[in-house]
């Protein structure tokens, strides 16, 4: 599928990538991957070794580009990986500390690294550890650091510059539930009322669930479906089982001719609808074809309905 | 009230200018060792040779014959006293580099930090600039700072006697000296510190590259000859080095043999360091 990120508005398209494949040895990790993200919570799910945090190392800048092309805030990241760093923000999986430094010694270090004067990455330094919920532990060593502090203390190192787009990679990995919960709200926080945006990788769909407006499923490399979850989602993808009689395969030529999608589930037919005009498009359908309508009724899917139907296909 | 609540502010840019990438990580690197007691009065005992050095200097001027009993290069002022001064700090190198040096990237790479690091907008080389920048400072702390100071000294001691020479030529053949081998040691250390994880090793390691390479040598010599001489790691610098100096060389082996191992030595180094310097994870 040839992607052209000329055609996409870049000013309004803040991550660009066309067809990128990448290998450490032979086999590909990633697998002629093409995606457009505006500014907002994405979730990048997969299963383990998937190629998640392959993906966001190289929307980084970390890993050489083999064939394809990454644009980063309408940077190149073939030929300008520092220019988006500057303005990206990063928390690892694992480790994601210095050891010997304090939590706002640490902080205000890599904000510095960032660009910043030394004054302002250190007042700008206490300023995330209060938001993030480490005010009064600023000044202990990070070493000595709970794993919930940590999390925090991670992500308030990858917002001290204040970044147009920070990448979670398993943020809430080894939270309690109390811990998990907390930081989720954080990240929430950030991308809807911050203006953040942010691409959470993760195998933990609740996670997802609570935080994204759209989800990115990779699967062996390669990239299964972009879409919209939670109300939009909802709105955008609508499920109806339907039930009824008449002459049904006229009823359901008419409803694939409209653009829907028509598959047997037992003793009654699953209807995909996309757009937004739902019922009402299978209402017409039926009155056009006199089919008569006995059930129908809307699907609730959860983000993990659609995952697994995505990743089992 | 949960504390997140107090809310996230954007960052309003200010008129200051911030520091190029590898000063922000020398100037943090520089200070750190300096806040432990220790390590301070390390410092300042490995300054003593030149304390009692310039004290020998002052004593033979003021009291002639009386401070020839020290002898030999303790108290010569000119290029050769120096270059003996220098193979004298040499052991307060070992200890001084051993103690800033080993811990320098492996402790980033314990903990993934260098995941840190490179997710800013900063190169290999400003890291790897920042880091020598840390070791050189220790060495030049422990050979050319008390070596200009000593050599001011003595100019002043003898009130002008010693010449230019001792002012200025005798201070710039050393900081050629010292600049050549201690980029030359802090990319070696560097390239230690890049290879293991654990800082006891690393400084094990690095034990025996200077202090064990030596005690080999020693005894080698003794049953292979001379030109054994040549698996001494820092007195490879100081053959080398020599010729600035106008001292005796090994004559052994030439110093350029000396040269060229310390020029593989180090390109071996950057080598290291281009290969074990990644942004990508660590499993600690």
């Amino acid at each position: 599928m040839e992607v052209s990120l000329d055609k996409v508005n870049r000013t309004a398209a803040a991550i660009g990538v066309r067809n990128l494949t990448f290998a450490y040895t032979r086999e590909p990790v990633l697998q002629d991957v093409s995606f457009t993200l505006q500014k907002g919570a994405v979730g990048l799910l997969g299963p383990n070794g998937s190629g998640k945090t392959t993906l966001l190392r190289i929307l980084l800048g970390h890993l050489p580009l083999q064939p394809g092309q990454v644009e980063v805030l309408g940077h190149d990241m073939a030929r300008q990986p520092r220019l988006a760093r500057a303005r990206l923000g990063w928390m690892p999986e694992r480790g994601g500390i210095i050891p010997g430094l304090s939590g706002v010694a640490l902080v205000s270090y890599l904000g510095e690294l960032s660009g910043m004067p030394a004054r302002d990455a250190m007042q700008r330094a206490h300023e995330v550890l209060d938001y993030v919920g480490l005010g009064e532990a600023r000044y202990r060593k990070c070493e000595d650091y709970s794993q919930g502090m940590r999390q925090r203390l991670k992500l308030a190192q990858s917002l001290v510059h204040d970044p147009e787009w920070i990448f979670l990679d398993e943020p809430t990995s080894g939270l309690d539930p109390k811990g998990r919960a907390a930081l989720l709200k954080l990240v929430q926080d950030l991308a809807r009322n911050k203006g953040l945006g942010v691409i959470l990788s993760t195998h933990l769909l609740p996670d997802v669930e609570a935080v994204c407006g759209e989800i990115l499923v990779l699967r062996a490399g390669r990239l299964l479906a972009q879409r919209s979850v939670g109300a939009r989602g909802r709105a955008e993808h609508q499920v109806f089982e339907v039930e009824g009689f008449g002459d049904e395969a006229s009823f359901r030529a008419r409803l694939t001719a409209e653009g829907a999608e028509v598959t047997q589930d037992g003793r009654w037919c699953l209807v995909t609808v996309k757009g937004g005009e739902g019922a009402a498009l299978i209402l017409r359908a039926a009155r056009e074809t006199s089919y008569g309508l006995r059930r129908l009724r809307r699907q609730t899917l959860s983000l993990s309905d659609i995952f697994y139907e995505l990743v089992e296909e | 009230m949960p504390v997140y609540e107090r809310g996230y502010k954007h960052w309003e840019r200010s008129e200051r200018r911030a520091s190029p990438p590898w000063w922000v990580i020398a100037r943090r690197g520089i200070a750190e060792p300096l806040k432990r007691r220790g390590f301070l009065l390390l410092i300042v005992l490995s300054w003593s040779p030149a304390v009692i050095k310039g004290g020998i200097l002052y004593f033979k001027y003021k009291f002639g014959q009386l401070a020839d009993l020290a002898g030999g290069d303790w108290t010569a002022i000119d290029a050769g006293g120096i270059y003996s001064f220098l193979k004298w700090q040499k052991y307060f190198v070992l200890i001084l580099l051993a103690i800033v040096g080993t811990r320098l990237i492996a402790k980033d790479r314990l903990e993934n930090g260098l995941a840190l690091y490179f997710a800013r907008p900063l190169t290999l080389k400003d890291y790897v600039a920042g880091k020598m920048l840390i070791i050189l400072f220790y060495f030049f702390m422990v050979t050319l700072f008390p070596l200009y100071a000593l050599s001011l000294f003595g100019y002043l001691v003898t009130s002008g006697q010693a010449g230019l020479d001792m002012l200025l030529l005798t201070p710039l053949r050393a900081t050629v000296f010292c600049g050549l081998a201690g980029a030359s040691m802090s990319l070696i250390l560097l390239a230690l510190s890049a290879m293991g994880l654990r800082a006891v090793f690393i400084t094990v390691g690095w034990v025996l590259l200077y202090l064990g390479s030596e005690q080999i040598a020693n005894i080698l010599v003794l049953i292979e000859g001379g030109w054994m001489r040549v698996i001494d790691f820092p007195a490879q610098y100081f053959q080398a080095g020599a010729f600035l100096f106008g001292a005796r060389t090994d004559p052994d082996f030439s110093p350029w043999v000396s040269a060229l191992l310390l020029a593989a030595y180090t390109a071996a180094a950057c080598w290291v360091l281009r290969r074990r310097i990644r942004p990508v994870e660590v499993v600690s």
